[in-house]
């Protein structure tokens, strides 16, 4: 090898160490600067996305049509949250428009048109009329975008209890991909869990990130365990049709 | 030589404002073109060594930037177990491996023979996606492999590869436009021993 090809390996090597061993801290600001610098790019695409589906509305429906029907999903999905046990937190913003859906080819997220300048941080919940989407992975620096890690993906733990059941466990997607709905799975229930499938399965509200009683699914089947038994759980949203959703502004309502 | 260099470079940063508009095809198990690897690795048979590791640094360190996750929080009494990420920094030496691969038969690209490298393209990026699979269940424990997600890793493959043969049209111009030949053996008559 040459001498400067051994140099440059070297380099590379030493680069990719560097690279391995920066904090969270350090990785979040490399983000938000990589995020800055495409950031004209993303804010004209999506405009131009804007435009697009603006003009395809406008040829299906008439505008007055639109607005009664918006109008009318609101007010279900009010009664949706409302009619779920004790004090479902209510959405304290306007409906946040989904730019951008599975962005990564691994992780399960989507990216909404709001962040920083609208009160979004991380950790965040989110929700949409049927229940919980996720929660804030990622604010833009620009303070107009977040990214947002979705139910359905393994690293988005929930602290979650079976309605009707003094048993409590942690709710996460399941890892790869999957055909049609992907299924939950709430760990570490007891080994004699009396759950049966189309239970309801809610939020704790321990844990300090996810408000209590919101809605995550309904039981699909359970695994007993000779020490814990594990539970399969259907999600209450449907990840794929995602429009529009909320975020709780206050993380401890 | 280094106009090409610069411009490769160049056509890496252009390919990652380019992948934020691509999306997945979830009629077919979210499978994506992944046109950030596809040109890096169309342009490492093309480019030395050393301009290789660049590229594959800068490549991997971006492509890291866009994917990284952060951390969950919460209270770690209640979420005991928390899930791992894949440390920032990994793709580079992704990036560098796949780069070694295609290094592997500049040789024949280099005698004009690029289907051979476009084919590789398609290889090659089945390993890195199979590679980085494989890193996260190493670092996530319970090796778990769905039939949806080779899938997956396939049609990705698949998909990313049919456009190899666009990538390589474009650095054949630019070469030309720079005066730099990326495949000096091409047209020569092979020797003959007598």
């Amino acid at each position: 090898m040459k001498p400067l090809n051994l140099i440059a390996l070297l380099l590379f090597l030493g680069g990719a160490v560097w690279a391995l061993t920066r904090s969270d801290r350090t990785v979040r600001e490399i983000q938000n600067a990589y995020y800055s610098a495409i950031s004209p790019f993303l804010k004209s695409g999506s405009k131009m996305e804007t435009h697009a589906r603006a003009f395809l509305k406008e040829t299906r429906h008439s505008k007055a049509l639109e607005a009664e029907l918006e109008v009318t999903r609101q007010q279900l999905g009010r009664l949706r949250i409302i009619a779920s046990p004790l004090h479902a937190p209510e959405p304290e913003n306007d409906q946040l428009r989904l730019i951008r859906r599975n962005p990564t080819t691994w992780w399960q997220t989507i990216e909404i048109d709001a962040g920083s300048k609208q009160g979004i941080r991380t950790q965040f919940a989110v929700l949409s009329n049927d229940g919980l989407v996720g929660m804030i992975d990622r604010i833009d620096n620009g303070g107009e975008r977040s990214s947002v890690l979705l139910l359905s993906d393994e690293k988005c733990l929930v602290s979650a209890r079976v309605d009707g059941s003094p048993e409590v466990g942690i709710l996460s997607g399941q890892r790869g991909g999957f055909d049609g709905v992907p299924l939950l799975r709430l760990k570490f229930l007891s080994s004699n869990a009396a759950v049966r499938p189309g239970q309801r399965v809610f939020t704790t509200g321990r844990g300090g990130t996810f408000q209590a009683n919101i809605l995550l699914g309904t039981i699909d089947s359970v695994e007993k365990g000779a020490l814990d038994s594990e539970a399969l759980v259907r999600p209450s949203v449907n990840f794929a049709d995602l429009g529009a959703v909320f975020v709780v502004l206050s993380p401890d309502s | 030589m280094f106009r090409y260099s610069l411009i490769t470079l160049l056509l890496l940063l252009a390919a990652f404002v380019v992948q934020q508009f691509l999306p997945a095809f979830t009629g077919m198990h979210d499978s994506r073109i992944l046109i950030v690897q596809l040109v890096f690795l169309c342009c490492a048979v093309t480019v030395g060594q050393r301009t290789m590791l660049l590229l594959a640094f800068i490549g991997g360190f971006f492509w890291d930037a866009q994917c990284a996750l952060g951390p969950h929080g919460g209270d770690l009494e209640v979420y005991t177990q928390q899930v791992e990420s894949l440390r920032f920094g990994y793709s580079i030496l992704l990036f560098g491996a796949m780069g070694v691969l295609m290094q592997g038969i500049q040789p024949l690209f280099k005698q004009g023979k690029w289907q051979f490298s476009a084919l590789l393209s398609g290889i090659a990026v089945l390993l890195y996606l199979t590679t980085e699979y494989a890193i996260i269940n190493f670092v996530r424990g319970n090796f778990v492999l769905s039939q949806a997600t080779v899938y997956q890793i396939v049609f990705t493959s698949l998909l990313t590869m049919l456009f190899s043969p666009l990538i390589f049209w474009m650095l054949f111009r630019i070469a030309g436009a720079c005066d730099y030949s990326i495949n000096p053996e091409a047209g020569r008559r092979p020797r003959h021993v007598h």
